[in-house]
């Protein structure tokens, strides 16, 4: 029985270092992948750009590459359709506006790629990422019919030389705020119908705004496999107007203007000097005074 | 002081007029001349290249000039403790030390003013402060105390004065056509009537009254530059305290060393006796335990804590690259004139005239420990800047300002000796006269 337990006891510790060195081994077996990801955004209609991420995949560790120089081109690997030269920031990330000189390129297909190539790699031959984008436009408009208001977005893609409507594209509907989207309605997503439009009602009643009570609505389609991201963003009066106060620097405190000094310090300071400099002068008369003595004496 | 009774008013006269410099005197002066015209060309120099001649950057603003002039306010404030404290308290046997601890009070504060203009980028704007200064900022507390200490300071010194003046204009054949001028412009009109005395000596205790809060206020207000700041080393709620009894310590250190100076230089061993020293040495060692108290108090509690933007502070201090400066500030301005001082034998003249030169030495270097480290270690990190900004050695511009203010101070001093007697000849008669009554 001794035995047995002994044998137990040994055969727990072969088994237990076996998996840790086939766990250490493993590791060091384990080969670095290099992942490029590059998203579209196309912002209001009009500002279309690209984010570049680069990462190094090691087992379950990701990394950002930093200051990566990487080219990005538009359909064909060819000096005339570059995008632009990038090189990625500490976040491993890196943006490209996408320039006017490539209009006729952009009009001239309706769905294009874009190649991202990596810059001093040492391999010749590396095939580049291929990023496929469809062209979409997307619009927001808003209706109040009884006291109800009402956001619908519409979303377009170009398919077959015309604009047809994108049917379930998922998106975000709501106002913007400082730290993101705050949705308009009671869900968090909304998606198009067969018409490419999504509704959502305005419930966020009372919401600051600016100082004319103007909120931003945002529709945000996001990392949609065929159109990207699209963003489209409308001002609209539904806000309460916020005042900024002022008041805050024109009230009168320690750090405030010498015309703004508390009352209470300068009333201190004020009593303390006033009281001071009156015994000296006091004193300058006392010796006035004395002087007097000497010439009354004489 | 309880000897002088045996001596007649003339004799007395005779001991405490002044007297001209001698062959010691004449070089004494000569040298403190020099190093003054000195530091008024390297004063030149900055005043024609700005204030790119010093070593002071973007993060040390302040150096050793600002020392210096903490070293001043500091060193001021004897003449509070001496005159007014004792006067207040009846402390008779002080008498021969009061005009010593007034005229370095004065002489003092006056260079503490100048340092400032000195520490000014652009000295011609000084006027701005009155023009369009701020009565939120410390600074312009500052400003206002100091003047105010000056001008009580001056009249501290000028009342009890006015008797001596006229002993002084009586012994014109002594002082000289010159200085009997002086005399008559200054003291001409104390006749010495009891209605004179009267109003003098009114004046004299309101003013030992009144010069008491302000010296504590100029003290702590300059403390109060340092801890309305929000910098590791000065954030602290004690400074006030712990400023006003480092003054106390090195004003009190400033009079033995003159004390001693004054004495062997113009024989006064029958006035400024062995118990003057005993006394004051006393007095020096136990400032000397509260400063220390006080130290650990500033130093031990933050350590103990050890706050993360503390620690690169105290580090430097206690290990790094101000430790020798520190330990040598700690050791020579408190710990070594304690263990000289607590013995009979150490408070005899000579020890305690060390003691003294100790405790105002370590005084100097314990203000550049107040102000630079910190300087060099702000809270957030110093980036993208020269190597430079990361140290700060004064340059010999500097050196050259704060050696030639501290002569200027023992300048002033110095020359009041030679023109007005040291110790209060009339209050010393009168002290004998009410010595014999009283006998």
């Amino acid at each position: 029985m001794k035995k047995l337990k002994k044998n137990k006891l040994l055969l727990l510790f072969l088994v237990f270092t076996s998996m840790i060195s086939n766990t250490v081994v493993g590791q060091d077996s384990i080969v670095a992948k290099e992942i490029v990801k590059l998203q579209y955004f196309n912002r209001n209609n009009s500002l279309q750009y690209l984010i570049l991420e680069s990462i190094l995949k090691k087992g379950k560790q990701i990394e950002p590459q930093k200051s990566k120089a990487f080219k990005i081109f538009l359909d064909k690997d060819q000096p005339e359709n570059l995008v632009a030269k990038v090189m990625t920031d500490d976040n491993g990330k890196a943006k490209a506006i996408i320039p006017p000189q490539l209009k006729s390129i952009w009009d001239s297909a309706e769905q294009h790629n874009f190649l991202v190539v990596a810059e001093a790699s040492g391999k010749e031959g590396e095939t580049p990422s291929e990023f496929t984008i469809r062209k979409a436009k997307i619009s927001i408009d808003t209706s109040s019919a009884d006291g109800t208001k009402n956001i619908s977005v519409t979303v377009m893609k170009y398919k077959n030389g015309e604009w047809l409507a994108a049917k379930d594209v998922e998106m975000k509907i709501g106002v913007q705020r400082l730290g993101g989207i705050l949705p308009a309605g009671e869900s968090d997503s909304y998606t198009t119908d067969s018409t490419g439009i999504a509704t959502s009602e305005f419930k966020k009643d009372s919401l600051p705004g600016n100082e004319y009570g103007d909120l931003m609505l945002v529709a945000r389609v996001e990392d949609n496999d065929e159109l990207g991201n699209l963003i489209v963003e409308k001002p609209v009066p539904w806000g309460v107007v916020t005042k900024t106060d002022n008041g805050f620097f024109n009230q009168r405190a320690l750090w405030s203007t010498r015309f703004r000094t508390p009352l209470w310090l300068l009333f201190m300071a004020y009593t303390i000097v006033i009281g001071v400099w009156g015994t000296i002068i006091y004193l300058v008369v006392q010796l006035v005074k004395i002087k007097k003595i000497a010439n009354s004496t004489a | 002081m309880e000897n002088i009774a045996a001596f007649s008013n003339e004799q007395i006269t005779r001991d405490l007029l002044p007297q001209k410099f001698g062959r010691r005197g004449m070089i004494w002066t000569g040298i403190l001349v020099l190093l003054c015209l000195t530091g008024a060309y390297a004063y030149y120099r900055q005043l024609k290249y700005g204030l790119v001649v010093t070593s002071m950057r973007d993060y040390v603003s302040w150096g050793i000039y600002i020392s210096n002039f903490v070293f001043f306010v500091a060193i001021s404030l004897v003449g509070s403790l001496i005159t007014a404290i004792f006067r207040l308290a009846n402390v008779k046997w002080s008498t021969p030390l009061t005009r010593i601890a007034e005229i370095i009070a004065v002489s003092a504060i006056v260079f503490a003013s100048l340092i400032i203009i000195v520490d000014m980028g652009r000295p011609e704007r000084f006027m701005n402060l009155f023009l369009h200064g701020r009565i939120q900022s410390p600074i312009m507390w500052d400003v206002i105390v100091i003047g105010t200490y000056f001008f009580i300071s001056c009249l501290l010194l000028y009342f009890p004065l006015l008797p001596d003046l006229k002993i002084l204009i009586a012994f014109k054949e002594k002082s000289g056509k010159a200085l009997n001028k002086l005399y008559r412009f200054q003291g001409s009109f104390w006749k010495g009537t009891k209605e004179q005395f009267q109003i003098s000596d009114k004046a004299i205790n309101i003013l030992c009254i009144i010069i008491v809060p302000v010296a504590f206020c100029i003290h702590t207000v300059t403390s109060w530059l340092f801890a309305t700041t929000y910098r590791p080393g000065w954030d602290s709620t004690n400074f006030g305290a712990y400023f006003i009894s480092g003054a106390f310590l090195v004003g009190a250190g400033g009079v033995v060393v003159a004390m001693y100076i004054f004495r062997k230089s113009y024989h006064l061993e029958k006035y400024i006796t062995e118990k003057h020293f005993e006394k004051m040495g006393r007095i020096v060692v136990l400032l000397a335990l509260l400063y220390l108290y006080f130290n650990i108090n500033e130093y031990l509690i933050p350590a103990f804590k050890m706050k993360k933007p503390e620690e690169a502070h105290l580090t430097q201090l206690f290990t790094g690259e101000f430790a020798a400066l520190f330990w040598f500030a700690i050791s020579i301005g408190m710990i070594i004139p304690i263990l000289i001082l607590l013995f009979k034998k150490g408070r005899r003249p000579l020890p305690v005239f060390i003691a003294g030169i100790m405790v105002v030495i370590g005084a100097w270097f314990k203000r550049y420990l107040i102000v630079t480290p910190t300087l060099l270690h702000p809270f957030l990190p110093m980036q993208n800047v020269p190597e430079s900004y990361h140290h700060y050695f004064p340059s010999w511009e500097e050196w050259a300002i704060a050696i030639g203010s501290l002569s200027g101070a023992l300048l002033v001093i110095t020359f009041f000796a030679r023109i007005y007697p040291i110790i209060p000849i009339h209050e010393i008669i009168t002290e004998q006269h009410e010595e014999a009554e009283k006998k």
